[in-house]
């Protein structure tokens, strides 16, 4: 087979050419290789590169398969992980110098999963500066770029994973999301970006953001192989005692079940916030497609939406100056300069603010949750704009000027501050030839259903099958 | 409570100062004018009805404890 063409592959479609013997999990890695080879530093997705221990890793898994052992379907599947895992000898920056010589010890719970199911990681991924931004913007290891458009941001900030599976430098990687770090990479790289419901995947050996918003989740090419991941990673972990004691369904069983008799909500302020016309045209034709599909498609109101900004903000700011402050107050001028206001910032919020921003989050909860009653899923745009160029604080709309940060924010932020579980899938293309994402998002612990909804979408449409001229 | 007004300069060092920021350093005219930017938009929450309303320390208790 063409090296290059399996770097396209899903990992569903490798795992079936490596139970027939048709391609091993050593050319699978070397093809990576390669392809990283010619597409690096461009890109600019990995911060750690393990080329032996892949190929190592690799060999051993060929050696395996060859006898019949079969671990499961992401044997033999190379991925990568944002570079704020743990895993025990490797180095995990957090996209800081700071950290550049930081080597764990120990495994994050995820990193263990995976291998034990048989991936193979290729490297640790390009991020925001401690994932603490949503543009993919590195002073000290260089922007990423998006495959795309090289010369535009990825978004952030899990920017790596976002261009690496985008681009075929690996097959899956995994982010964080703690306002949107999975999903608007996803969005903007034109890939499936899913964040699981909070107490879902564990977060043990990550580096936190925000206690209560940092959720994992996987960056892959298709929403089959979201599910693939999801049946390794999901489930509870003693060492996390946020994770919930629920059993955890086989996302990919379920994933063929169809629109008919779901009922598809559309917040009205979805679109009464400012948004791209490109991006809402194309949101719009995709929720007539789940139409179109057999879904009930409807109108809804979520009046507390535009609080959801100052609550998460407020929570966010907090937690992340709490995790940070020794850092703040010994090296903070080694610090990206904009990663620095930030946590300072959070040095200003009061006890009182924090309790305020809980109290209101209960209220946003059970607003969305009195939603999700009414339908099974909520339909809009994960980001409001396509990828732009690096370096701007505000981009003109027909609206105003919007401030960059929280703008890119404002349809992925709700599902941190309630936990529900959301995903972004492409959906289009602007005229500049950049991927737009189509944001679904469902009940606490109803993965699933919100996968079939991305599964059926997807399918009937061509927009996961183009590829980057990269 | 109007932040922009209770954020006056003098408060802003002092409070920069018990945080552990070191007092004198140019950065904090940075900082300063980035709390002034951001901190004030926050206080839209004070808009609310909170009464008998608790606090949600992270969404994932009431889930996972059923």
């Amino acid at each position: 087979m063409n090296p290059s063409e399996i770097c396209h592959l899903s990992a569903s479609q490798l795992s079936g050419l490596v139970r027939q013997r048709e391609v091993s999990p050593v050319e699978i890695v070397k093809a990576h290789l390669t392809r990283i080879d010619s597409l690096e530093p461009g890109l600019n997705s990995f911060i750690t590169l393990l080329p032996e221990q892949a190929l190592a890793q690799a060999q051993a898994s060929e050696r395996e398969i060859g006898a019949g052992r079969i671990r499961g379907p992401l044997h033999g599947i190379p991925f990568g992980l944002k570079d704020l895992f743990y895993v025990n000898g490797v180095r995990s920056t957090g996209g800081t110098r700071i950290f550049e010589n930081f080597v764990p010890a120990t495994d994050s719970a995820v990193a263990s999963r995976l291998r034990n199911g048989g991936a193979i990681l290729l490297g640790m991924l390009n991020l925001h500066p401690l994932a603490y931004g949503p543009t993919g913007e590195n002073r000290d290891y260089g922007d990423m770029h998006n495959p795309w458009d090289p010369r535009r941001i990825t978004g952030g900030s899990s920017g790596g994973s976002g261009s690496a599976v985008a681009s075929g430098e690996c097959t899956f990687a995994l982010g964080t999301d703690t306002g949107g770090s999975v999903r608007i990479p996803g969005a903007m790289c034109g890939v499936v970006g899913f964040k699981p419901t909070y107490g879902r995947v564990s977060r043990y050996g990550i580096v936190p953001l925000a206690w209560s918003l940092d959720h994992v989740g996987p960056l892959c090419r298709t929403v089959e192989d979201c599910a693939l991941v999801m049946n390794v990673i999901a489930g509870p972990d003693p060492k996390d005692p946020t994770t919930a004691r629920l059993p955890v369904s086989d996302y990919r069983e379920t994933l063929n079940r169809g629109l008919r008799n779901l009922r598809v909500g559309v917040p009205k302020e979805y679109f009464e916030a400012p948004v791209d016309p490109a991006v809402k045209g194309a949101v719009e034709r995709a929720i007539g497609k789940l139409g179109e599909l057999g879904a009930a498609v409807s109108e809804v109101s979520w009046p507390l939406l535009r609080y959801g900004q100052a609550i998460a903000s407020t929570l966010q700011m907090a937690e992340a100056t709490t995790f940070y402050k020794k850092l703040i107050q010994t090296q903070g001028n080694r610090l990206d300069p904009v990663v620095r206001v930030r946590l300072e910032a959070g040095l200003f919020i009061s006890a009182t603010d924090y309790i305020q921003a809980q109290r209101a989050r209960a209220l946003f909860y059970h607003q969305g949750l009195g939603l999700l009653g009414e339908v099974d899923l909520l339909a809009g745009p994960t980001v409001p704009v396509t990828a732009f160029e690096p370096g701007q604080s505000e981009i003109e709309v027909e609206q105003g000027r919007m401030k960059v940060i929280p703008w890119l924010m404002q349809y992925t932020r709700p599902f941190n501050l309630t936990g529900f579980p959301a995903i972004t899938v492409p959906c289009g293309f602007s005229r500049e030839g950049l991927p737009v994402g189509l944001q679904l998002a469902g009940r606490p612990f109803e993965e699933a259903t919100v996968l079939l909804a991305a599964h059926a979408y997807e399918q009937s449409t061509e927009w996961h099958q183009k590829r980057p001229p990269v | 409570m109007d932040k922009r007004a209770w954020f006056n300069k003098e408060t802003f060092l002092r409070t920069a100062e018990g945080a552990g920021l070191k007092p004198g350093d140019p950065h904090l005219e940075e900082l300063y004018a980035y709390v002034q930017n951001v901190l004030p938009g926050l206080q839209v929450i004070e808009e609310l009805d909170l009464k008998d309303v608790e606090p949600m320390s992270s969404p994932g208790v009431q889930e996972s404890s059923r």
